[in-house]
């Protein structure tokens, strides 16, 4: 298993994502409740396509997820995805399988930081 | 304060879709919404979308598709558009403007600089509106006759000779023309002033334009003549509508200081079925010629070209719009051929 680097810090950098939202708290949490929903349904996804060896569906739900995190200030999740993402362009499923675990616990971290 | 265009946001990832559309509405835009290329095609397609912000990657058709597709759409208002993307090479962003977008922005997108392009978007969009405007209106001044707003001699000839391509073709097509002469214009012109003589050509025009079809074209040919482009119509309609422009002309009356000015036309019909080979000059001269005949028979009466014999058709033409208007109260346009 890779190493996740982003251990120390935050999963969320609140104060990026409420600026990108005008400072509303209350959408911030409109938007990780979505954020939540999305990952429910692509997490599977993304798991099948792994085991299937789907390299395109691999770097199409990774490049889904990067964008996603970008938007609500995950870096952890957002590095993940990205990983996920390069390595399905180049069909190297082993390392996006990595990745795809990185991802999994970095959002756990989430979860455990917003007290999910 | 103008009203901003309405925008479409096209991004399939509904985070990224949502905070897009708060801000662009607390920006005050008008916002449309698409989850996939296939969505945004259908707006993008439409007459009022003037912006849009386009994802790169999306299930249908993808940003650079959509760029590329309407621009070959060609319609009539500019669509500003700015791709959204976590692409950043040079290769990218060569790729997504050469593909048609205007502008290009790596995701997540900052609002301030979004706010700042859309702006540009605007200005660029206002200016292409300025310049439509302007060409409308030079457009108008080059092709329109100033003092009735009908076209002028130049397009209206214009007009008659695309009309005559039609005829080239053979077949069962007939283009017929009427050239119209205010009786006695000079005379009004010499007693009441050009002014009365500009309401009467006025008056005219306005009785002309209510008495054709929606596809004749009218024109002022000189000063107080005009000229009719009836497409596919026989030299039979023809002289039954200038019956009807004679006699609702005939019939109206202009006041001026107490005084009631009567007015009344003389009009040449011809059309292309009396040639064997027609062509603009031909239809012109032979309507012309049809006119000086009318005018010579007393005026306030329709000539036809040379080719019919104009009295007997011309009474025959006339008895049946006499009784068409008895039994219908109103003149209205004949059946087409």
């Amino acid at each position: 298993m890779l190493p996740n680097k982003n251990e120390e810090s935050p999963p969320l950098n609140r104060a990026e994502a409420l600026e990108r939202v005008g400072d509303d708290e209350s959408f911030l949490e409109e938007l990780l409740t979505i954020y939540h929903e999305e990952f429910a349904e692509k997490s599977p996804a993304l798991a099948e396509a792994l085991a299937n060896g789907d390299a395109k569906a691999v770097r199409e739900i990774g490049h889904y997820l990067k964008g996603a995190s970008a938007n609500l200030s995950l870096p952890g999740l957002q590095a993940a995805a990205w990983t996920i993402e390069k390595s399905g362009a180049e069909s190297k499923i082993e390392d996006a399988k990595a990745a795809y675990r990185v991802l999994l616990s970095e959002y756990e971290r989430l979860k455990k930081f917003l007290g999910k | 304060m103008a009203t901003l265009p309405s925008i479409l946001i096209a991004e399939d990832d509904p985070i990224s879709g949502r905070i897009l559309e708060r801000n662009l509405k607390s920006w005050g835009y008008e916002v449309a919404i698409a989850k996939n290329g296939n969505q945004a095609w259908e707006v993008l397609r439409g007459p009022t979308t003037r912006l849009a912000l386009l994802d790169w990657m999306m299930p249908g058709a993808e940003g650079p598709e959509l760029c590329r597709r309407i621009r070959a759409l060609n319609k009539p208002g500019y669509t500003y558009i700015i791709l959204l993307t976590s692409r950043d090479s040079t290769k990218d962003i060569i790729d997504g403007l050469e593909a048609g977008a205007d502008d290009f922005m790596t995701k997540p997108v900052n609002f301030a600089e979004l706010r700042a392009r859309l702006q540009t978007g605007g200005r660029i969009i206002a200016l292409e509106d300025k310049l439509l405007e302007s060409q409308k209106r030079l457009f108008e001044l080059a092709t329109r006759d100033s003092l009735t707003g009908i076209w002028n001699r130049a397009t209206i000839l214009r007009f008659l000779e695309d009309e005559m391509a039609h005829c080239d073709r053979g077949g069962e097509y007939s283009l017929s023309l009427i050239l119209i002469d205010v009786d006695y214009f000079k005379k009004i012109n010499d007693t009441y002033g050009h002014q009365v003589g500009d309401k009467v050509l006025s008056k005219v025009t306005a009785i002309l334009e209510k008495n054709i079809r929606p596809y004749d074209k009218v024109g002022r040919y000189g000063g107080d003549e005009f000229l009719i482009v009836l497409p596919n119509c026989s030299l039979y309609h023809v002289a039954v509508v200038a019956e009807r422009l004679r006699s609702a002309v005939e019939k109206i009356k202009i006041r001026i200081e107490g005084e009631s000015l009567n007015l009344s036309l003389s009009l040449g019909c011809a059309s292309s079925e009396c040639f064997r080979r027609p062509n603009s000059d031909r239809m012109i001269k032979e309507s012309d010629g049809a006119l000086y005949k009318a005018k010579q028979a007393g005026r306030n009466r329709v000539g036809l070209c040379a080719e019919l014999k104009t009295p007997k058709d011309a009474g025959q033409i006339k008895d049946k719009e006499s009784k068409d208007n008895k039994k219908k109260g109103t003149p209205r346009a004949p059946e087409q051929k």
